[in-house]
């Protein structure tokens, strides 16, 4: 089909608008209201033309392009109009920042005189510089406000975790509200009531947090004015660079762009140009990232432990010292821990160091414990996630996606709000619960019976339940039936229980599976290395027969184990009573290139986008240093090296982990001594080996580690407000927290994330007793 | 709310689960508690398979529905063009110094709630307020002050 535009003749082989087709000849029409991402809105009204033979002046956004169109789009009147519509915008936004006469060298010199401080100063816009109203503004080339000015007056919102929100900027574009319902499908946002009263924000005045918001940082990105900001840059200015990479922070890897200022790492946003990003990540992808490397507590220079305590020391001296200890140690006596978050070429790296170098297979992760093992012997069999999209059916088991596998969720969420059916079998309440056509809460205790009912519906077509019979039908007789596994199940006693049921229905239902994992390079490490689970190698070191241990990222959980030496390899501090003897700090994510290994077995790659932090040294350049120190050069850690190794491994099919039978799960009790039911669930979010939830304060508030959520009904009944103490109290055991009332847990249940990696109870779920602490 | 949880149940019943069902039942609701609490956004929340924040939207949107408990008596000052010429701004402005409330709002005796309206379609007798069924047209101050006098 054939157009013109602005006298520009123009080919379009696509169903498209004349906004699009304009913007990709580069044919620049002013808007507001439009993105990408999002269903044409026609709001702000910027993107008028002309069109021969229609009358008025459409929007571009909302025409669709047609054989033979002629279109304008900056003539006179349209120009204009347009400069009408910001004069409106414009009254009710402070405009100081576009209107000043010193504003050209205000930005270059701060030539004016002041009497305020920078950060409070006139140029008090986080979007200063970045924002799009200023970007028309200055197209249109308005100079002076025609209007009155009035300033709505409302209060700043600093309450929720990681952006703040000042609504006196908004111009009721609606593209949040929009992001968070068409795109995120989480409608936390609603324009409230109309006209000059309107309001953004989520039912009643409740918070964020209250409002089931995921955090995802969509709004954000797609808000065109300083309205919404990032609290951690909000006074950073524009970032300089946008570059492409990969989130580290679980199984699913997703693409996206840091962006740096300076060669600091200031943030991170879904691909797409700026403005134009969507709403693809997680919380943890779009504002943990940053925080993560940013922490003020990461290790900066060699640490050495004297008889007196640690002195910081140079490079050279540490590496001198890690190699007098593996000098004196004996092959097959050391053990290593390796975390799962690092790059395919550190861990290839690190493997060739513990099998030349240290000439040892006790290599393990402090996470790789028999449910883990049992979890990803059975999530090898995994499709890609493009497939879950195109799913017949979904059934979800024990996956809670709140602040999770962002992808994930949506696909579940857009597959169900297009009709097909999805089941959640599990407690707690998540974003995609309210898809699901209905939640099957099986008894806590009894999820392996509940499971068992569903294998013999399938195997012999009884069930007196008539949600079992439904669900089980739905998943034998849908074609492309996916079943989803969260990691929460492995926090649950009788995990491998379950898994092995699941793997049966699998079979039974020819269904697909996919489980996601919460590591950033869980399944390169378990496809390179092969690991050990982690009680198998303890089980050594008690023995005796371990000498040296080397932490490569990670740490054992219960402080420093019975070795004679130890050397911690990290960028984040030892946890307390681990003692290293030596302590070599190193980059992180995005100071180092490398690549990942994701669920649909892709391998993602990501370039170095800064420099490291203080004294830091990749972990190859550790390995090397050492090799060299030890005069066995011949062991190499070339870029060349490490690839070929990799692509080694990788042909080997994934190694399978050795599942250490589990010791019997305790019996539950119920009864009215213990009305409520405790699911705990343990390390939930890490990166390395910190605890994202007691790393990253702000992502703490959401998860609330080691605090009991309970529903805001119990929680009336309970006379406990959040932050008030309570008393939990199992058949053996007594502990004392605070607790957090969050809707998303059912009534009767409480819901705590353990804030170490072992649960708090004896069993899980456990029958509990909930009372308030009197002080 | 174990009675409203049973009605409730009885207004889901007639109808649908769908996004078109929501006005209808929102009206239903405040017809039948006479406002929409939070607890009513909740449970219609849940029937609908919406979230609280998109029902809230929704029902903000239109005028018709109040999220406060109604007092004994509706006080309801009209500020359409004709009302707000004549005055209707000062009366609004009297009560809410008088009875230390704002529009939406309920005295905290639940004696008195207040809202503006955009006319009242009977612009000869303006200013009007209203209170209850009862129109009270040509008001002033001083006539306002008697009126109240009259409500328990
Ligand atoms: S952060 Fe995400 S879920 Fe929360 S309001 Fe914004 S778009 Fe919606
Ligand atoms: S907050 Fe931003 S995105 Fe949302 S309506 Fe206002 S200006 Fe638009
Ligand atoms: S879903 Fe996973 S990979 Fe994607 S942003 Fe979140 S943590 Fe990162
Ligand atoms: S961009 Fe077309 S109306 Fe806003
Ligand atoms: S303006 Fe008040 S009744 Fe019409």
């Amino acid at each position: 089909m054939n157009i013109t535009i602005n006298n520009w003749k123009i080919q379009v082989n696509e169903v498209a608008t004349v906004l699009d087709i304009a913007a990709q000849n580069n044919i620049d029409i002013p808007s507001l209201c439009a993105h990408p991402d999002l269903i044409p809105y026609g709001g702000c009204r910027l993107c008028i033309v002309e069109i021969e033979g229609r009358r008025g002046y459409p929007t571009a956004c909302t025409t669709m392009v047609e054989e033979g169109m002629i279109v304008r789009t900056d003539t006179q009147i349209l120009q204009e109009m347009r400069r009408d519509m910001i004069q409106l915008i414009l009254s009710e936004h402070p405009a100081a920042c576009l209107m000043c006469d010193d504003v050209d060298g205000c930005t270059v010199f701060q030539e004016t005189i002041r009497k305020v401080g920078i950060t409070t100063g006139c140029r008090w816009c986080p979007k200063d510089k970045d924002c799009e109203l200023q970007r028309i503004v200055e197209q249109l080339g308005i100079k002076e406000l025609t209007l009155p000015g009035l300033y709505r007056d409302i209060p700043l919102e600093k309450y929720d975790p990681f952006f703040d929100r000042d609504y006196n900027l908004c111009i009721y574009c609606g593209r949040c509200v929009r992001i968070c319902d068409e795109y995120r499908k989480s409608s936390v946002l609603s324009l409230r009531q109309r006209g000059k009263l309107t309001t953004i924000g989520p039912a009643f005045e409740a918070s964020h947090i209250d409002a089931d918001c995921e955090f995802c940082g969509a709004c954000v990105s797609v808000c065109p004015t300083g309205a919404m900001s990032e609290k951690s840059r909000k006074w950073w200015g524009v970032p300089e660079k946008y570059e492409p990479s990969v989130c580290p922070l679980c199984s699913l890897n997703c693409d996206l762009q840091v962006l740096t200022l300076k060669n600091k790492i200031v943030g991170t946003v879904p691909p797409g140009k700026p403005h134009e990003s969507g709403g693809e990540l997680c919380v943890k992808g779009r504002f943990c990232l940053s925080e993560l490397v940013n922490r003020t507590d990461r290790i900066l220079e060699p640490q050495y432990l004297y008889p007196e305590g640690y002195g910081i020391v140079s490079w050279d001296f540490a590496i001198e010292k890690a190699r007098e200890i593996i000098q004196g140690i004996v092959p097959k006596r050391s053990a290593v821990y390796i975390s799962p978050s690092l790059t395919l070429e550190e861990i290839s790296s690190a493997g060739i160091f513990a099998g030349n170098i240290l000439q040892t297979s006790e290599l393990t992760s402090s996470y790789i414990d028999e449910k883990l093992a049992a979890y990803v012997n059975l999530a090898k069999e995994s499709i890609a996630l493009e497939e879950v999209k195109e799913a017949g059916i979904i059934v979800s088991i024990f996956l809670n996606g709140n602040y999770n596998f962002a992808p994930l969720t949506m696909a579940i969420k857009s597959a169900a709000a297009s009709g097909t059916p999805y089941y959640q079998i599990g407690w707690i309440n998540d974003t995609a619960s309210r898809f699901a056509r209905y939640k099957v809460v099986p008894f806590p205790g009894k999820e392996e019976k509940y499971l068992n009912q569903i294998i013999s519906f399938l195997e012999n077509g009884q069930s007196k339940i008539q949600e079992i019979r439904e669900l089980a039908s739905a998943l034998k007789n849908t074609k492309r039936g996916v079943i989803l596994v969260g990691p929460q199940i492995m926090s649950l006693s009788n995990c491998t229980g379950l898994l092995d049921k699941v793997h049966q229905i699998v079979k039974l239902t020819k269904s697909k599976l996919f489980m996601p994992d919460q590591f950033g390079n869980l399944n390169g490490l378990l496809s390179l290395l092969k690991m050990k689970p982690v009680e198998e190698v303890n089980r050594k070191i008690k023995e005796g027969k371990i000498d040296l241990l080397y932490l490569i990222g990670d740490a054992p959980v219960n402080g420093r184990p019975d070795v004679k030496h130890l050397i911690y390899q990290n960028a984040f501090p030892a946890p307390s009573e681990l003692n290293p003897d030596v302590i070599l700090p190193t980059s992180l994510w995005g100071e180092t290139g490398g690549s990942y290994l994701n669920s649909n077995g892709t391998i993602k790659k990501v370039n170095p986008v800064a420099v490291s932090h203080g004294y830091a040294r990749s972990h190859i350049e550790v390995f090397s240093g050492l090799a060299k120190a030890l005069k066995t050069e011949d062991v190499g850690f070339s870029d060349e090296v490490l690839t070929n190794y990799i692509s080694d491994q990788m042909k080997i099919k994934k190694h399978i982990l050795n599942v250490i039978p589990p010791a019997k799960s305790k019996a539950f009790s119920t009864g009215s001594e213990f009305p409520y039911v405790l699911i705990q669930e343990k390390n939930p979010h890490v990166y390395s080996n910190l605890n994202l939830g007691q790393g990253i304060a702000a992502f703490g508030d959401l998860i609330k580690p080691g605090h009991v959520m309970l529903n805001p009904n119990d929680a009336k009944i309970l006379e406990v407000k959040d932050g008030d103490p309570v008393k939990l109290r199992s058949p053996v055991k007594e502990s004392k927290f605070h607790v957090v009332a969050r809707k998303n847990i059912p009534r009767g249940y409480i819901y705590l994330i353990t804030s170490n990696s072992k649960l708090e109870f004896e069993s899980n779920p456990c029958y509990i007793n909930i009372m308030k602490d009197h002080v | 709310m174990e009675s409203s949880n049973v009605s409730f149940s009885e207004i889901f019943k007639m109808y649908p689960v769908e996004e078109g069902s929501l006005i209808p039942i929102l009206q239903k609701a405040q017809a039948t508690f006479g406002y929409i609490s939070v607890e009513s956004v909740e449970a219609i929340a849940g029937y609908l398979k919406l979230t609280e924040n998109h029902v809230f939207g929704v029902a903000s949107f239109y005028s018709q529905f109040r999220f406060t408990e109604p007092a004994r008596h509706s006080v309801i000052v009209c500020l359409g063009t004709a009302c707000h010429v004549s005055g209707g701004e000062t009366l609004l402005e009297t009560f809410q110094r008088d009875l230390n409330i704002k529009p939406g709002e309920c005295t905290p005796d639940k004696k008195f709630d207040l809202n503006r309206v955009a006319c009242l379609g009977c612009c000869a007798l303006s200013p009007v307020v209203k209170i209850d069924d009862d129109i009270y047209a040509k008001v002033n101050i001083i006539k306002l002050k008697e009126m109240w006098g009259k409500y328990e």
